[in-house]
């Protein structure tokens, strides 16, 4: 039985529902020497901003119960260095791109959108309005974020699409009281698709120096510990929204990954577990699979929103 | 390019109070790995820990490699109860080995705790590679903990001892005893230890104009310059801010490298 796993998110053609959380798989070509990264639906790149960033200071990572908190805070090249050094490889790799980005206003948002564009070094746009880690947490309201704000989402996302007629996803945060409110406005603004979850806010202290044990001392939560709550939010974000979704949040294995397809997300990102192991996204892809044969199904997407209800 | 391989352990050794030696047949690391370099373990096959664990080669063999430890937390306790005949999932070699130059005669290794793990492979590149014998300062907080004593004897190396406790060897910092040993323009010093004991040693260097390589820790999720998790604060600027991955650009530094002010 032949198995079909493409999946057409919002435009972006994936030859199977598997790509990787941004932040997790740097630019791709890192991963390339554990296994053919081309062989991923789409590879998502480190969100790139305008100018290069240096971060946070360390320290940025510290392990939990089933996963970690990180406040990197988006050290990335910049457009410029990806453009030059980074997409060619891509390209050349036959990799389908998405390309992740992060700016300090919806004009430098779109200013990104167009150049990727304009290079041809993305496929498909995913926005990160969601990330944790830009903020000053000392500071009483330090932890906002554009994607916790409705109206922000709208306009954030109206701007990029008004720069962009590549496929755009708009990554939300998990660190809302209702998912469907942000989903709604970006599918109102004109985005193509919704990629979440990002990390939940965390902190850890260390009771011995009663100190953060981060620099940053708010950190995003990821790993296999989020998995449920990502589930669910994907589950209510499909059933407010007709855009795809992209699922993440602690995916390991294909069953995991399979869950969020049975609750509403039409492609997945692998995150951290790549840490842990580097060909887990690919993993999943032959576990899927696996799944579909075992089960007969003949294409993944039958596989959609079809969690069973009695 | 790195290997992930599981690996059959042929030996696990308590070796000092809470510190063990574990050695794996995995030749292909092996093959490719160089002094300086380390590996990720899987402590275990679930959820928690989470993450791999860094630990430097100690020995490299023909066709295994060795691993020295200290049981710090849940990771390395759950390591330490793997037994010979059990495999070990390794990830490695990682990172950046000890550039070995055969301009310097003394070469000095200077060793605070258990920062005496990547020196016994060190030493003998530096025998075996550049036929010069280097000498050794091996500092710990009491005789009990001294580690690879015997290696490095067995080796030809020049010991020096220190405790904090004076139980052995001189009472002193492992600084203070490269000091008196006046290394000069002919030397070239190497140190791996709690940051404190580097930063001081490598001002004993920069006191003495002599070049000073540091093989740092961190923090690491990847292992493998991905997560930009491992960073420390560094000389070079990148946009008016300084980070070096001590994962891939690292472990091993110039020190002069390394922003010590910062720590
Ligand atoms: C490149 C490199 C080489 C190393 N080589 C050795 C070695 O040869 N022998 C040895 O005994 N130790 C070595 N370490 C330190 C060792 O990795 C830590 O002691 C170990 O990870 C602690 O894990 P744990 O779960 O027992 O402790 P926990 O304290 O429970 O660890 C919790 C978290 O902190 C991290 N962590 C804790 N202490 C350190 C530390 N000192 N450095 C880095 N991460 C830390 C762990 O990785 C984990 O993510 C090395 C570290 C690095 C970065
Ligand atoms: C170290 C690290 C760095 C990350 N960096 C980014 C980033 O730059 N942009 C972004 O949109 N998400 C970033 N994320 C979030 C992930 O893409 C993903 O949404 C989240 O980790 C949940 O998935 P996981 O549990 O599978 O890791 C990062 C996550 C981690 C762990
Ligand atoms: S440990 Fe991930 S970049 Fe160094």
């Amino acid at each position: 039985m032949s198995i079909n796993l493409e999946v057409n998110v919002g435009g972006l053609v994936m030859k199977n529902p598997v790509t990787v959380g941004s932040g997790t798989f740097a630019y791709g070509q890192e991963y390339n020497s554990y296994f053919d990264v081309s062989r991923l639906g789409a590879v998502t790149t480190k969100s790139l901003s305008l100018k290069p960033r240096a971060g946070n200071k360390p320290p940025r990572l510290v392990e939990t119960p089933a996963g970690m908190l990180n406040a990197i805070g988006l050290q990335n090249v910049g457009i410029e260095a990806y453009l030059r050094d980074k997409a060619p490889w891509l390209r050349e790799h036959n990799c389908t791109i998405i390309g992740n980005i992060y700016g300090y206003s919806p004009e430098e948002y779109a200013e990104l959108a167009r150049r990727l564009e304009a290079e041809g070094a993305a496929d498909a746009i995913e926005a990160n309005l969601s990330c944790p880690n830009v903020h000053d947490a000392r500071t009483a309201r330090g932890c906002t974020l554009v994607a916790q704000d409705p109206e922000q989402v709208q306009r954030y996302t109206e701007a990029i699409r008004a720069a962009t007629k590549l496929p755009l996803f708009i990554k939300l945060s998990p660190n809302v009281i209702d998912i469907a409110e942000s989903a709604l406005a970006a599918e109102a603004a004109g985005a193509d698709g919704l990629s979440l979850i990002n990390t939940l806010l965390g902190i850890g202290i260390n009771p011995e120096t009663r100190r953060p044990i981060l620099s940053n001392i708010v950190g995003g939560l990821s790993g296999p510990a989020i998995r449920p709550v990502a589930v669910k939010l994907v589950w209510d974000a499909a059933r407010a929204v007709k855009i795809p979704i992209i699922g993440m949040g602690g995916i390991c294995n294909a069953n995991d990954a399979l869950q969020f397809i049975l609750a509403g997300a039409t492609a997945v990102a692998v995150g951290c577990y790549t840490f842990r192991k580097p060909d887990a996204a690919m993993d999943v892809v032959n576990g899927m699979e696996d799944y579909c044969r075992r089960h007969g199904v003949e294409k993944i997407t039958d596989l959609i929103g079809a969690m069973e209800m009695q | 390019m790195p290997y992930i391989l599981d690996c059959e352990i042929t030996s696990h050794q308590e070796v000092a109070p809470g510190h063990y030696r574990l050695v794996a047949h995995a030749p292909e690391i092996a093959a490719a790995a160089a002094a300086g370099q380390f590996c990720m373990l899987e402590v275990q096959e679930g959820f928690y820990p989470f993450l791999r664990r860094p630990m430097c080669f100690e020995r490299i063999y023909p066709d295994s490699v060795s691993i020295l430890y200290k049981i710090e937390g849940e990771g390395t306790r759950l390591l330490s109860r793997f037994t010979a005949g059990q495999s070990i999932n390794i990830q490695g070699p990682l990172g950046k080995p000890f550039p070995l130059n055969g301009a310097y005669q003394r070469h000095i290794m200077v060793a605070g705790g258990i920062g005496i793990a990547p020196f016994p492979a060190l030493a003998e590149a530096i025998i075996a590679q550049l036929g010069k014998t280097p000498e050794v300062i091996i500092a710990a907080r009491n005789e009990d903990l001294l580690l690879c004593e015997d290696i490095f004897q067995q080796m030809g190396c020049k010991i020096h001892l220190a405790t904090d406790d004076g139980s052995v060897g001189k009472k002193a910092f492992a600084s203070e005893v490269l000091d008196a040993l006046e290394p000069s323009k002919d030397s070239i010093v190497y140190c791996c230890g709690p940051m404190p004991m580097m930063k001081a040693t490598h001002a004993v260097c920069q006191q003495r104009k002599i070049p000073c390589l540091a093989s740092l820790e961190a923090e690491m999720a990847c292992g493998d310059g991905v997560c930009l998790g491992c960073v420390v604060e560094a000389n070079v600027e990148i946009e008016a801010e300084r980070m070096v991955r001590v994962c891939c650009d690292g472990p091993v530094f110039d020190s002069t490298t390394i922003h010590w002010e910062s720590y």
